[in-house]
């Protein structure tokens, strides 16, 4: 399709998703802070499990898929809030703002392609697994893997939108990402099931699509693995299906929220005039 | 006298300086939360990994003492990297001031700061995840918490003054701050890493503090672990002194060819 002849929200989104890759090829160095954290818990992780659990099993699975994708959830926090605090430091926002273009399809188009740069790390983590630690990663179903990490990538970048809408009012954005990054990590169960958490912090699991997200990827990785979600007991297609139709629905659900997050945000700051200063 | 003034100042301006990015409150938000999920995080993968109850004391002992890592060598590189972004540096090396009270002067806040978060952390491993401290010796605790925050200041300082040298110092903020818990022995033994990187963990003060804290918690005294206190202070000094001859270096560089950020 034409980028002339893309349809409106569509051009938008892309427009944003490509200005946003530009920025990252422009200076890749940032993505080195965004995938240290990710990449280094990984190998304490694989460390760990070798010096305790031994280098197979379920341990290296866990480790490797799970670092990959604490790197998607790593590189979309900070970026939702790093691109709207450069924004504000570049005096941009206004404009942004004042665009006919919606701000959530900016944010949005913005939101994925941060996500899809987090998989560099999946990438980083997967040579590292391999080939240091040993780690015998077979994907059983190559096509189902894709799937499912395409629409967790989706529901990351929909829970980005969430957060880039709180960090447009905040004057710590940048300062919120990093203590909600590994709150994240543990609450969706990246590195370990969520079993093993307080059974009060379970419900905080469960609204985050991406704990569905890391489950299906598992089971289309390993045949051996068991859902760890409510479907534990069940077959693997069955609760693979349950695992992506309940992170579509709590996608949408994202998708819904930052839309009126955004429309509040907007009304707020052209009333209040509190945009750059708030 | 001068010098002093000089030293005070700068430890002054440094660490409130850290609030032209960080708020007060979410300050505080940070020393909670950064360093009870941090703790929390690795001795979750601690134990599915089928370590018992010594590897979670094991595990938030480390975590806890590399806390102040976000303190001492974060927040220190940092006010580089705050100098550069903010168009101060030409003002700092346009002043009359001696550059060694100066330069040192910049990290001495944070080490008191990093005690606040080592205090904190230690509360989060005895109070939620059960570490015994009923045996520690508080005094030879109380030293290696303040030795070890003072040397990571001084590693601090080192990696900042590297990183006048760069354009993004906050790059090398992020590495240096994380890779220590690989190498220091915070989540697993130094013997637990490949034998050839193995040395590259005594570049580090931290390893020898953690070190040095988990024989205090057992009950050692201070003069038993004084030989590796002893080890760290000379790792400790080194830095600053290092780290004193890349700012140098980088003030004589910036006078000759006349850039300061762009570089």
């Amino acid at each position: 399709m034409k980028y002339e002849r893309m349809p409106n929200t569509l051009r938008v989104i892309y427009s944003a998703f490509r200005m946003a890759m530009l920025y990252w090829m422009a200076d890749p160095q940032w993505i080195i802070p965004n995938v240290i954290a990710p990449f280094v818990f990984t190998t304490v992780a694989l460390t760990l499990f070798n010096a305790y659990g031994g280098s197979s099993g379920p341990f290296g699975l866990y480790a490797v898929l799970g670092g990959g994708m604490m790197g998607m959830w790593g590189n979309t926090i900070y970026s939702s809030g790093f691109a709207i605090s450069f924004e504000k430091w570049q005096g941009t926002l206004e404009e942004v703002m004042a665009a006919p273009s919606k701000f959530i399809h900016v944010i949005a188009g913005r939101s994925i392609s941060n996500a899809l740069f987090g998989l560099t790390n999946m990438v980083a983590v997967f040579i590292v697994g391999i080939f240091v630690f040993k780690i015998s990663l077979g994907i059983s179903d190559p096509v189902l893997f894709t799937i499912s990490l395409l629409l967790t990538l989706f529901s990351v970048s929909a829970l980005g939108l969430i957060f880039a809408s709180a960090f447009v009012l905040s004057r710590s954005a940048q300062t919120l990402t990093n203590g909600l990054e590994t709150p994240l990590y543990i609450i969706s169960g990246s590195m370990f099931p969520i079993a093993l958490l307080p059974f009060w912090s379970h419900p905080f699991a469960y609204i985050l699509g991406p704990t569905w997200g890391i489950d299906a990827i598992r089971l289309t990785t390993s045949q051996q693995y068991a859902s760890q979600t409510f479907w534990a007991g069940m077959g693997t297609s069955s609760a693979l299906f349950l695992d992506l139709t309940v992170m579509i629905l709590i996608t949408a659900a994202y998708v819904a929220i930052a839309t009126v997050l955004f429309k509040m945000v907007e009304t707020r700051a052209r009333t209040m005039g509190t945009l750059v200063e708030a | 006298m001068n010098n002093l003034r000089v030293f005070v100042s700068s430890a002054v301006f440094s660490f409130r300086a850290q609030f032209n990015w960080l708020s007060p409150s979410m300050w505080l938000t940070m020393k909670f939360v950064l360093s009870f999920s941090q703790m929390a995080f690795f001795v979750f993968v601690g134990i599915f990994s089928g370590g018992g109850a010594s590897a979670v004391s094991f595990i938030a002992i480390g975590n806890a003492m590399q806390s102040l890592s976000w303190n001492t060598v974060f927040s220190v590189v940092q006010i580089t990297g705050q100098d550069k972004g903010d168009g101060t540096l030409p003002l700092v090396l346009a002043t009359p001031a001696n550059r060694l009270p100066l330069f040192i002067g910049r990290a001495m806040v944070h080490v008191l700061d990093g005690l606040v978060s080592v205090a904190i952390s230690f509360a989060f491993a005895a109070f939620v995840f059960g570490v015994n401290f009923a045996h520690a010796d508080p005094f030879a605790l109380a030293v290696t918490v303040l030795l070890t925050s003072f040397t990571m200041a001084g590693f601090g300082l080192l990696i900042g003054g590297f990183s006048f040298h760069f354009r993004n110092p906050i790059v090398f903020a992020n590495i240096f701050t994380f890779v220590l818990l690989i190498f220091c022995g915070v989540n697993f033994p130094v013997a637990a890493l490949p034998r050839l990187a193995q040395p590259i963990s005594y570049v580090f003060p931290l390893t020898y503090g953690i070190n040095a804290a988990r024989q205090a918690i057992n009950g050692s005294s201070l003069l038993s672990i004084s030989p590796i206190l002893a080890e760290q202070i000379v790792v400790g000094l080194l830095s600053i002194a290092m780290g004193y001859l890349l700012f140098e270096s980088f003030e004589r560089s910036a006078r000759k060819t006349g850039k300061m950020e762009a570089q």
